[in-house]
C-alpha cells in the first residue's frame, strides 16, 4: 500500500483502502461462522421460510438503525425508539379504528413521529438537555402513554386490504425487507452524498470546528432525531400491517437491537465514524443471532444471555482485527 | 545565622532532548529560600522543560536534579508525587480544578483532612479560607470551582499552592488572566510567602511585575540558560535582547500599498479584556497583531468575529456598520477565521483534506445539497496545489498530515469559501521551520490578491517577516504602533513586555 506518504504520522486510522474495510469483513466473517452453526444446529435454519422470516425481522431492526446511525454519527443517542414505534403504531391504529381514511392515519403517524423526533432534537440542540436524557425522558413517557391510552390491550380496526398488502411479500419478499433494502439505499446515498450526510459526521467529529466552518450544528442535530422520529414511524407502519392491530407492547426493547446493531456495524459512540454497509451487516447479525437461537429452542432468557455475550464478543472481535489491520500498515 | 542556607531546588548540568531538538543543553540553575526568581524567554527556550524538570514531571537524559541538595530517589511518574511531598509546588496556566467540586475540596484534592474516618468538612473550610484570605479573596470555600470566574480561579490554585508547608513554588504566567487589582493581591501573596523563606519561581514576561517582585531574572534562550541577573539595575532593553539573541537575519520587509479599508473598529471593549481598540484593516495588507500571553490577542479576534459581544465601539465592514454582530453573518460578510487551538476547533479529524477544505462551503461543490465528488476533486485539488500541501490523496484523513499541512487545509478551506478578509490566530503554532516559512510565503500571496489579513501572533520574531504593519496590545489596548519596514523585534518585545 501507498496510501502513505512521510507526511503521515504512524497512527493507526481507518483507511479507505482493503484494511478500511477489516470492520465490514470481519463482520462478514461472524455472520458467515453463525450461519455454519445455526444450519448445522437447527434443521430448519437455511430454510426459505426461516430466511424470509429473518428478513422480516431484519426490517424491524434495521429501518430505525439506518437513522440510528446518523445519530450515532453526529454524537448523539436516541433510546427512545421502541416506545415510539410502539406510540405511532397505537396512534395509527386508533386513527383507523375511527374511520379516518387509511393514507391520513399513516401520514398522521409520520407527522407524530418525525415532530417527536424533532421535539427530542431540539432538546439537545436549543436546550443542550443530553441526548441520553432527552430520549430516556421521551421512552419513559411515550411507553407510558401508550400503555394508558389502551389498557395495555390490542387496538383493533376493520381490515384494510392496502395495508394487509403491506405486510405481504411481493416477489417473494416481505415488502417491509424491500421498505428496509430501498431506505438503505436512500440512507446510503444521504451520508455519503449530500452536504447533510456529510455535516453529521463533521458536527460528530468534532463540533467546534464545525460550527467555527459555518457549519449549522443546532439544525443538524435537531435534524438527525427528526429522522430517527419519521423512521421509527415507518417501523411502527410496518409492524401494524404484520400484526394487523395496534399493540402497546410491540417493539419493546427494540432500542436495545437497534444501538447494537449499529455498535456491532463499527460505528464509534464517540461520534464522527460509522458507515451504514457496517450497520447493515450489524443488523444481519443480530437479527441472525436472534432467529437462530429461537429456532434452536433455547430457554428464552438464556437467549438475551447468549445473545449479549456474542455482541461484546462481536465488537472485541472487530476491534482486535481493527487494531491488528493499523499495526500491519505501513507508514 | 549559623550557616548558609543551602538552595532549595537545583540543576546541575541537565540536558533533555526531544526527538529532533534538545530542549535543554547542560543547564546550571538554582534558587535560594527566600528568593524571588523571574524566569523569562520566548516560546521553545527551554522554560517549561525546566520546569517539568523541577517537578518531576520529566527526567533529564544527563546531569542531576536537586531538591534541598539531595536528588530525586523516585523516577517515572512516582517522581512528582515525591517532589510535592518535598515542598513542590506548581501554579499552570492550564487551570486544573475539579469544576464539581468546591473550593475547600479542590484546596485539599487527594489529600483531604479526616477526623475519625470521615470527611473533615469544617476544617477543611476554616484552613481554605484563611488560605485565600492571605490572598485577600474574600469567597466562600463551600463554592463550587466551575461557578468561579476564570481569574477567581486561577486565584484558589495560587492560594492551594501557597498552603502547607511549600519550600518552591512555581508560578507559571499566572496573572495572564488576571485584572490589574487582582495582580497586586498575587504580588503581596508572593512576596509574604517569600519573606517566610519560601523560594518562588515566577514565569512572566511583564517587565512591571517582575520588576515589583523579582529579586533576581534568569533569562532562558534556546535551551541554556542566557544569563541569571538581579532585576534591580538592568534595564527592559538588555533583557529582551538576551531573550532575541543577536544572529537575526532580516528577510526583505513587505511593503504593499494598501487598498481601501475592509474592517474598522472604534473603540471596542470587552472588559476586562479589552478597553478601547481602535482598529483598521486595508484590502491587501497583512497587519499583525502582538501581545503576551493573557494580553487580549484571542478575544479581539473572538470579538471582531462576533463570538463575543463588545460592550461598547462599533465595527464597520466596507460601509456597513455592523449592528447584531453574530458568527455566522460575519462569515456571509466575506470573514474567515481560523482559531489558536487547530486540534480543538480547526480540523475535524478523521473527515479527509477534501471534506476539511469544502465544508465552508459545499454549495459551491454540489446541488441543491448533493454533492459531486468531482467537484470536491477539482475545489480541493486546486487548494492542496496552491498552498502546496502534501497529502498523499485528497481523502487521507487530516489528522494523519504534519501540523504545517494541517494549518494549510485549515487556511484553505476559506480560500474554498471565497473569504476576502481572514483572521488568522497564531497560524503557526506548532509547526516546522520549514511550513512556518511556506505559510508567510502563502499569507503574503494571499494579502496579494487583494485579501486583507489579520494575523495573530506571540512569536515576535515572525511578524515582521510577514506583517506591513503591527500593532501591540498591551493590558486591553493599543500600546504601540510599527509599520514596515520599522518593525524590529527588539522594539516590538520591549513594548509587549512593557
Amino acid at each position: 500500500m501507498t496510501a502513505l506518504t512521510a507526511t503521515s504520522s504512524p497512527r493507526s486510522l481507518p483507511r479507505r483502502s482493503l484494511a478500511g474495510h477489516m470492520n465490514e469483513f470481519g463482520l462478514i466473517a461472524i455472520i458467515v461462522f453463525l450461519y455454519v452453526v445455526f444450519g448445522l444446529v437447527s434443521p430448519g435454519f437455511l430454510g426459505t421460510n426461516n430466511q424470509v422470516n429473518i428478513l422480516r425481522d431484519a426490517a424491524t431492526i434495521g429501518i430505525a438503525a439506518w437513522a440510528q446511525t446518523l445519530v450515532i454519527v453526529a454524537g448523539e443517542i436516541d433510546i427512545s425508539v421502541g416506545p415510539m414505534v410502539a406510540f405511532t403504531a397505537v396512534v395509527m391504529a386508533f386513527l383507523m379504528k375511527w374511520h379516518v381514511p387509511l393514507p391520513l392515519a399513516l401520514l398522521g403517524g409520520l407527522g407524530l413521529g418525525t415532530m417527536l423526533g424533532t421535539f427530542a432534537g431540539v432538546l439537545r440542540a436549543v436546550f443542550s438537555v443530553p441526548s441520553f436524557v432527552a430520549t430516556l425522558g421521551l421512552w419513559s413517557a411515550l411507553r407510558g402513554l401508550a400503555l394508558f391510552t389502551t389498557n395495555a390491550l390490542p387496538v383493533s380496526f376493520e381490515d384494510n386490504e392496502t395495508l394487509d398488502a403491506l405486510g405481504d411479500n411481493f416477489l417473494g419478499l416481505p415488502i417491509s425487507a424491500i421498505v428496509m433494502i430501498v431506505l438503505f439505499g436512500v440512507f446510503v446515498f444521504v451520508s455519503r452524498k449530500t452536504a447533510f450526510g456529510r455535516s453529521v459526521y463533521a458536527v460528530g467529529g468534532n463540533a467546534n470546528a464545525a460550527h467555527l466552518c459555518g457549519i449549522d450544528v443546532t439544525r443538524v442535530r435537531i435534524l438527525v432525531f427528526a429522522i430517527s422520529g419519521l423512521m421509527a414511524a415507518i417501523t411502527a407502519i410496518m409492524l401494524l400491517a404484520r400484526l394487523g392491530s395496534g399493540n402497546a407492547g410491540a417493539a419493546a426493547g427494540l432500542e436495545f437491537d437497534v444501538i447494537a446493531a449499529v455498535v456491532v456495524g463499527g460505528t464509534a459512540l464517540s461520534g464522527g465514524r460509522g458507515s451504514m454497509l457496517g450497520t447493515l451487516l450489524g443488523v444481519l447479525a443480530i437479527t441472525v443471532i436472534g432467529d437462530g437461537l429461537v429456532l434452536y429452542g433455547i430457554n428464552s432468557f438464556v437467549q438475551d444471555v447468549v445473545r449479549g455475550v456474542i455482541i461484546v464478543a462481536a465488537v472485541l472481535l472487530n476491534v482486535a482485527v481493527s487494531r491488528g489491520s493499523g499495526r500491519r500498515t505501513p507508514n | 545565622m549559623t550557616s548558609l542556607p543551602g538552595p532549595v531546588a537545583e540543576l546541575r548540568g541537565v540536558t533533555r532532548r526531544y526527538p529532533g531538538v534538545v530542549a535543554l543543553d547542560a543547564v546550571d540553575f538554582m534558587v535560594k529560600p527566600g528568593e524571588v526568581r523571574a524566569i523569562l524567554g520566548k516560546n521553545g527556550a527551554g522554560k517549561s522543560t525546566l520546569i517539568r524538570l523541577l517537578t518531576g514531571a520529566e527526567t533529564p537524559d544527563g546531569g542531576e536534579v536537586h531538591l534541598d541538595g539531595e536528588p530525586f530517589r523516585e523516577s517515572g511518574h512516582k517522581r512528582v508525587h515525591e517532589a510535592a511531598q518535598r515542598g513542590l509546588r506548581a501554579v499552570y496556566q492550564e487551570l486544573s480544578l475539579v469544576s464539581s467540586m468546591s473550593i475547600a475540596e479542590n484546596m485539599f484534592l487527594g489529600a483531604w483532612p479526616t477526623r475519625s474516618g470521615m470527611l473533615d468538612h469544617r476544617g477543611m473550610e476554616e484552613r481554605a479560607a484563611q488560605a485565600m484570605r492571605r490572598l485577600g479573596l474574600h469567597l466562600d470555600p463551600r463554592q463550587l470551582a466551575g461557578s468561579l470566574s476564570p481569574a477567581a480561579r486561577q486565584m484558589v490554585e495560587i492560594a492551594r499552592a501557597f498552603q502547607g508547608e511549600p519550600r518552591l513554588v512555581i508560578l507559571d504566567e499566572p496573572t495572564s488572566s488576571l485584572a490589574a487589582a487582582e495582580v497586586d493581591h498575587v504580588c503581596e501573596a508572593v512576596r509574604a510567602i517569600a519573606a517566610g523563606g519560601v523560594a518562588v519561581l515566577y514565569v512572566s514576561h511583564r517587565m512591571n511585575e517582575i520588576r515589583r517582585l523579582a529579586d533576581t531574572a534568569t533569562v532562558m534562550r534556546d535551551g541554556r540558560v542566557a544569563a541569571t541577573l538581579p532585576v534591580a539595575g538592568t534595564r527592559t532593553e538588555d533583557i529582551v535582547q538576551m531573550m532575541l539573541g543577536h544572529a537575526e537575519t532580516v528577510r526583505p520587509t513587505h511593503v504593499s500599498k494598501p487598498g481601501r479599508i475592509l474592517l474598522s473598529l472604534r473603540g471596542i471593549a470587552l472588559p476586562p479584556k479589552l478597553h478601547a481598540v481602535d482598529l483598521d484593516l486595508h484590502a491587501g495588507e497583512v497587519l499583525g497583531v502582538a501581545g503576551l500571553l493573557g494580553s487580549g490577542r484571542t478575544e479581539l479576534i473572538e470579538t471582531i468575529m462576533g463570538l463575543r459581544t463588545p460592550t461598547a465601539g462599533a465595527i464597520r465592514v466596507e460601509d456597513e456598520i455592523v449592528r447584531k454582530p453574530g458568527y455566522k453573518a460575519m462569515l456571509r460578510r466575506g470573514f474567515g477565521y481560523t482559531p489558536e487551538s487547530r486540534k480543538e476547533d480547526g480540523i475535524i479529524p478523521l473527515l479527509g483534506v477534501d471534506e476539511n477544505t469544502v465544508l465552508t462551503d459545499f454549495a459551491r461543490v454540489g446541488h441543491g445539497g448533493v454533492l459531486s465528488p468531482s467537484a470536491i476533486e477539482r475545489a480541493t485539488s486546486g487548494i492542496v496545489e496552491r498552498l502546496h500541501i502534501k497529502a498523499a490523496r485528497t481523502k487521507t484523513p487530516i489528522v494523519t498530515l504534519s501540523g504545517g499541512n494541517q494549518q494549510k487545509v485549515v487556511i484553505g478551506r476559506w480560500l474554498h469559501a471565497r473569504s476576502r478578509i481572514l483572521l488568522l490566530d497564531e497560524p503557526t503554532r506548532g509547526v516546522d521551520v520549514e511550513a512556518k516559512r511556506q505559510i508567510y510565503d502563502i499569507i503574503r500571496t494571499l494579502a496579494g490578491e487583494g485579501r486583507a489579513i489579520l494575523f495573530v501572533s506571540s512569536e515576535i520574531e515572525e511578524l515582521h517577516q510577514v506583517c506591513d504593519r503591527v500593532l501591540v496590545l498591551r493590558d486591553g489596548v493599543i500600546a504601540s504602533e510599527h509599520v514596515a519596514p520599522a518593525i524590529d523585534a527588539e522594539r516590538l518585545l520591549a513594548a509587549c513586555i512593557g
